[in-house]
Formats: C-alpha cells, structure tokens, sequence
C-alpha cells in the first residue's frame, strides 16, 4: 500500500499543473479543466457538485467534517484523426486538481487549492517548401505551448440548515505558459534555425456560489454559480491580451438507492461566446451533462459514468464530446486515505478533426 | 490493493514521457500566429568602404606561386640558403691540422603544397639566382638569371606515374625520412624522389651534384636557387615557404666525408660520412605582371597584400525584432581574375574588435569563399553569424575585412565595385524571420 501510495506521489509529480489538452483549445484561449476529483471523474462527473474534494462547488466542503486533502493526476494517452491529414498519437501527463479542506467551526468549513481553468499545452509541427532567393526551400515549424491557466480557490462552506449548505468561494486565475517558436531549414548549411520563446503571464479573479439541499434523507440537490472576471495575459509586464471568461451554472441531482448504492445527473451551461472576440468567432457557448452511479460499500466502491456536451473552441459547429468512465476506490490506514483509479475513454468530434482519448486517473485522498 | 501494484509501476513509467507535439492541422488547429520569413537585400547598408595595401610582403607569405601562363602570369620562387658553416674539421680531439669536407652528394626538398592535378607534363627548373637575392630583388633584376640555362629539371608528372619503388633499402630509408607520408616512394632514373604526405602535399628530393650544388668557401656554402613552372597546360604550383611553419621551407641536405688520416700504423685511412640539412635563409617569389595599384575599386590580395574594408550600417530594426536566419555579403567583381585556371583563392571576410581604418585589428570570426580564375560571376559570402552577431550585440563592429587566404601567397588578386559605383556597389542579402506574436489565441 505504501507502495502504491508513492507511486501515485511520483506519478503526479512527473505532470504538469494542468488538465487534460485538446486540439480544439489551440485556437481558443484553451481546454477548459475539469474540476472534479478522481472520485467523481469516474462517475462521469456527475458526483463532482456533491464531492467536497472536486473543486466544481463550494457548498459540497461542509461534509468534509476532517482536516482533509485529496489530489488528483491522470495520464492521457490522446489519438488524431483530423480530416484528410495523417494520424497523430500524443501522450500527457497531468496534474489537474488538488484540494486541502478542514472545519474551522461545528458549522463553517474552509478550503482551497488549485485547478486547471484553461489548458494551454500543445505543439505542432508545420511542414512546408517555401520559395526563398528563387530557390524552394523545405522548412519545418514547430510551435509549442507549455503551461495552463490555474485557478486557486479559497472557499468556505456553511451548514445553514441541517438540510441546507451554502458555498462561497473566491477564486484566483493566474499561471502562465512557455511558447517556443522554432524554424529549421532543410539546408542548414546556409540557413540558420530561427527560436523565439517568451513567456506569457495570465491574471483573472473569479467568484462563485452554491447551494446544496438535502431534499430527503437519500436525493440531494445542487445548484451553482460562478462569474470571473477578464483573462489578462501578459508578456513581460506588457498586456498583451485581454479575454471574458464565462459565466457557469450548473445543478445537480444525487439519488442514494440503500447503503451500497449512489446515483447521480448533472448539468452545466457556460457562456463561453462573451469570450469571443468579432462576429467571425469560432467560440460556442456550451452544455454539458452526466450520469454515474457509485456502487458497493465505502471501503470499497466501484464507480462508473458517462459523459456528453460541448467544447467550446471549433471552426464551423460546436465540437462535442462523449466520454464513458470507470474506476474504483479502496480506503486504507482505517479509513485515513483512500485511494482512487479509473479509467476514461473521451471521443471528441468538430469540423474536420476527431480526437479519442484514453486517460488513467489515479487519486490520493488523505485524512491525517 | 496490493495486485494492483504493478501495473501501476508500469503506468507510472508510461507517464514518465510526455509527446505533445503532433502535426499541424492548419488553420483550424493552429495558433493564429506564424512564423513569417522575409528576404531583402539591403543595397546601401555597406558604407564607407576602402581597400589599403601593403599588409604582408612577397617573403612573409605561407606559400610561393611558380606559374607560367603566357600573356597572363609568370610567377618564380626564388630562395637562398642558410651558409654550410666551417667546411674543415680537426679529425682527431687536440690535432692542430684540419682535413676539408669532400661533398659526394646533395639533394634539396621541395614541398609542392598545391597543384593542378589535371596538369600533364608538369616539370620544375631549378635555375641559379645570385646569393644577394633579397626584398629588394624583383622580376626584373632576377629575370636574366631565370633565362639562363636550367640547373636541374625534375618532371612532377613523370615522377607520379613511375611505379613505387620496390627494392627496401630505398624505401626504408625514405620511410624514415617521413614516416607519415602515404602511397608509394617513387623515384626516377635521375634519382629524384616524390613522396606524398597525407594532406596530399608532394616531398620532391632533387639529386644534385657537386657542380650543380658547389660547395664554394667564399659563398660560406650558400646556395641561391630560382624556380620556374612548366607544364602542358596548367601550369601553376605553390611551394611551401618557411613562413608556412618550420621546416616548410625549401631545404639543402648535403652528404659529406671526410678522412681521418692514420699516421701511427700501416692501416688505410678511416672515413667518416655525415650529412648536414642547410635551411633557407630568405624565400620570396616575383612576378610579372605586377599586383594593379589600388583604385577607386576595392581590392583583395596580390602583393603585397591589400584587404578591403567594410562597414555595414546596421539598421534598427535588424537590431528590434527580428531573427537573421541567413545573410549574404554580396560582391560584383570589376573583372574577372586573370591567372591561371588551377590558382582560385579563397576570400575570409573576418569581423573586426575595433574599427581603426587600415590598421583595424581583426576578430575571430570569419568565413570563406573561393574566387576562381577567369569567372567574373557576382561573388557572395555568407555572413550570416556574423551579421546575426550585430543584429544581438549592438557594442560589436558592425565592420569586416576581406582578405586573401592565404594572405601574399599569391600573385591573384580579385577587385570589385565599391560603394563609388552605384550600381554595382556592395550589398548585404538578409533572410530574417519576424518576432513571433505570441499571446494571441
């Protein structure tokens, strides 16, 4: 067990601050992240409002009743398809989420960490025979972009009711990611590769609000909100770029069917098109949905879930995606740690580009 | 739990390599920024240009050119030797008589450096040039000399197509005498020997004999030699100077005796053999016709040397924004090079620490191109770290040299347009990418 357990502190220490990339984020300000733990990422997502260690919403901390930590990591192995060009096969590591809460009252919880707003990894590779001093001449380009928009949360839950939790938080988008340009020429005897590489800086605050209700003793309701302010990137001090970011809404619906059995549906819209920029926009407001079900004792549970909703960066129709997940759980140290792995297979779909990704999830929840 | 141990080992390892780089699905998976690349040629950033004379002399240079090109070029070697030094000795310790040297033999070492290797018939004259032949000794004063009879004669060619030598006393001893060289030892009916060094430069030992290499007590045993070039056509070689590096230059090897007269018993008199190598103690070369005086025109090499100055005026935006990927030095000779056809050159543009005018002392970085004879194609060399250099570091000298590699070696020199014809002026061909907009989505 402890064998295991460091293996997944050297997996999640091998990635990167960052969720799951697409090729659809290229063109827009990125992939947005998912803010779920492993836990609910198996069930599809469906469980992430209900989840205190799933950063979705604030109102889930007030069950976290222990000083408490849980994070998240996966491995994404993510295939190509683009129309009428070769396949790519692409492998990442990441590190999407990570979340510290305790109690700090009988009723008031507090938390924080760190998500993944906005992805920003990627590289392409560009070749093309171009005519220079009359003479064709094949170069390569690669551009490649290393790094995410995060956001830290500070947040605290409250149990107004026994039946009633409400959630605030605040949240901080910062992070920042490395661009590297690079030209090589095929006759590097006469020509010179040409690198530039900067680093572009990004700064946005957010807010959001939740609110959990305990309908009966087994059917739970989520609803949230959440509003950020500007994407400001900047490049050495100097804005460069300044983005809206969305508005989200989203509401839940968690079904406990006896002691060994949990079901769960969620949605969310995010109106992603105030982010565009001109009426030529490849942005699209979004909806997204899930369905998952949590099965067996708590010691021990199995999860499984299925996924579907939009992207919201594509030329031509909003690209979609459907993804089916599965996992399981397993407590440790008498229930001070709990150890989270599954398994999602995700198919993206737009205008000219289909991208299927198989992602390992492994996720570490400890209780000291 | 535990059975789960291992595959995640193997995951984690997976997880271990990242590939996040995938062709570019252009423009609806590419970022809205591209790399975008321009050409110009910038024909008035060169200023300011001038050629100067008179950097290294006919005697300093690495190499001397023998050619014979009739109404184009003819170029003589010309060297003396260092003296032979006491030419008795004392054949016992404590005799008061001395007995004399007697000369069986004497070879002289030539390095062909360079030579046309399709040349046919290719031979060298040694010719007699008097012992004060010196700096001040030019094609003039030196020509009735080079007119006169030959003192020896040793066919390059004919040498290079005689079989090796087969017998191992003879190539053992060459062997010896240069234990790197390659190919076969091979020597003609004269005696002569051409051993070949792997740089592909030829060792030529001519046999002289006492007459043609005397050992002349007033002359301290000074020999003065000159050396012409014939060939059935290409007829152009360069022989290594001592300035080349020591030992380079031409060299005398004489084998003596001489007899330790027995006078206590009734035995024949003992004999002792020696040889003594003798250097050069001045080489240089002439040639007719002479190096063109320096004009409005910019000049590289002849002889003296001379070299060519130019500043390039750097514009800002080559400083700004912009990556150089290629720059070209471009240059349209006045004429084409007259010489013989085997005798191109190369030209070093090398930049400068400080811009002085003529007496500018020179950087380490440099490049190469070659002139060839009789071509008056545009000539273009490439700057390009040079230029990128200046486009990063605005303190550097935005001003080169061009010269002559190597420099008085040769009688070629290469003359093209300055500044002063605008037509033909020197320009600067730069390939440079723009700055990358990064940030934007």
């Amino acid at each position: 067990m402890r064998a295991a357990a460091l293996l997944c502190l050297a997996l999640l220490a091998a990635g990167h601050l960052a969720a799951q990339d697409s090729q659809f984020g290229i063109k827009g300000l990125g992939t947005p992240g998912r803010w779920e733990s492993v836990r609910a990422r198996t069930t599809g997502g469906a469980f992430a409002p209900f989840d205190p260690f799933s950063p979705l919403t604030d109102a889930s901390l007030a069950d976290a009743r222990r000083m408490s930590a849980s994070v998240a990591g996966g491995t994404s192995w993510r295939t190509l398809e683009p129309t009428g060009a070769a396949e790519a096969s692409l492998r990442a590591t990441r590190f999407p989420a990570l979340v510290i809460a305790g109690p700090v009252t009988r009723r008031i919880v507090v938390g924080g960490g760190f998500a993944t707003y906005l992805d920003r990894t990627f590289g392409i590779r560009i070749q093309d025979t171009i005519d220079l001093r009359g003479v064709p001449q094949p170069i390569t380009d690669e551009i490649t972009s290393d790094g995410a928009v995060s956001d830290l949360r500070l947040a605290a839950a409250a149990r107004l009711h026994r039946r009633v939790a409400f959630g605030l938080g605040f949240h901080l988008l910062t992070g920042s990611t490395r661009i590297v340009a690079t030209r090589t020429f095929a006759d590097t005897a006469n020509y010179r590769s040409s690198t530039a590489r900067d680093e572009v800086a990004y700064a946005g605050r957010g807010a959001s609000a939740s609110l959990l209700l305990d309908v009966t003793r087994d059917l739970r309701l989520a609803g949230w909100v959440r509003s950020d302010t500007k994407l400001r990137g900047d490049i050495s001090g100097r804005q460069i770029t300044e983005s809206d970011l969305p508005r989200s809404y989203g509401a839940g619906v968690l079904w406990r069917a006896g002691t060994q059995a949990s079901l769960a549906g969620t949605v969310m819209w995010r109106n992603w098109a105030a982010a565009a920029t001109g009426p030529d926009s490849t942005v699209h407001d979004t909806f997204n949905w899930s369905v998952g079900a949590e099965i067996g004792s708590l010691g021990t549970p199995i999860r499984f879930g299925v996924r579907g909703g939009q992207l919201p960066f594509g030329i031509g129709k909003t690209p979609s995606e459907v993804g089916y997940t599965a996992g399981l759980g397993r407590q440790f140290s008498g229930g001070r740690g709990r150890l989270d792995i599954g398994l999602e297979r995700l198919e993206r779909r737009g205008t000219g580009l289909t991208e299927r990704v198989w992602t390992f999830l492994v996720g570490l929840t400890v209780r000291p | 739990m535990r059975r789960l141990g291992w595959p995640l080992v193997l995951l984690a390892l997976a997880a271990c390599t990242e590939n996040t780089t995938s062709p570019g699905v252009c423009p609806n998976f590419c970022p809205s920024g591209s790399i975008s690349i321009q050409d110009t040629i910038f024909a008035t950033i060169i200023e300011r240009d001038s050629s100067f004379r008179g950097y290294i002399q006919a005697y300093q240079g690495a190499l001397m050119t023998a050619a014979d090109s009739p109404g184009v070029v003819d170029s003589r070697p010309f060297f003396t030797t260092q003296a032979f030094g006491s030419m008795r000795i004392a054949p016992n310790p404590g005799d008061t008589t001395t007995v004399p040297f007697v000369v069986d033999s004497v070879r002289l070492r030539l390095i062909i450096a360079r030579r046309d290797k399709q040349a046919t018939n290719l031979r060298l004259k040694l010719f007699q040039v008097p012992l004060t032949a010196d700096s001040t000794s030019d094609f003039a004063s030196l020509d009735p000399y080079f007119t006169a009879p030959a003192v020896d004669s040793v066919s390059i060619s004919g040498l290079l197509a005689t079989a090796g030598a087969t017998d191992t006393a003879v190539t053992r001893f060459w062997r010896s005498i240069c234990a790197a060289c390659i190919d076969s030892v091979r020597v003609d009916s004269a005696g002569n020997v051409l051993l070949m060094q792997p740089d592909s430069s030829l060792l030529v030992y001519l046999k002289l004999d006492t007459l043609q290499a005397p050992l002349s007590e007033p002359d301290s045993g000074r020999l003065a030699y000159g050396i012409r070039v014939a060939a059935d056509s290409f007829a152009s070689v360069s022989v290594a100077a001592e300035q080349a590096g020591a030992g380079a230059g031409p060299r005398v090897n004489r084998y003596y005796h001489y007899t330790i007269p027995d006078t206590v018993s009734t035995k024949p008199d003992s004999v002792v053999h020696l040889n003594r190598e003798i250097g050069p103690r001045f080489d240089s070369f002439v040639f007719e016709p002479p190096s063109a005086a320096i004009d409005s025109n910019l000049t590289v090499g002849g002889v003296p040397s001379a070299r060519t100055l130019l500043r390039v005026a750097m514009p800002k935006f080559l400083h700004d924004s912009i990556d150089i990927v290629r720059a070209t030095l471009i240059l349209v000779p006045v004429s084409a090079v007259r010489g013989v056809p085997s005798d191109s050159f190369a030209i070093e543009a090398r930049n400068l620490t400080a811009d002085l005018g003529a007496k500018s002392p020179l950087g380490g970085t440099f490049v190469n191109t070659f002139m060839h004879i009789g071509s008056a194609d545009t000539v273009r060399i490439e700057l390009t770290n040079l230029v990128r250099t200046w486009s990063l570091d605005t303190t550097q000298v935005t001003s080169l040299f061009l010269t002559q590699v190597p420099e008085a070696s040769s009688y070629t020199q290469a003359r093209f347009y300055s500044t002063r014809a605008p037509a033909f002026r020197p320009a600067l061909h730069v390939t440079y990418v723009h700055r990358f907009q990064f940030g934007a989505p």
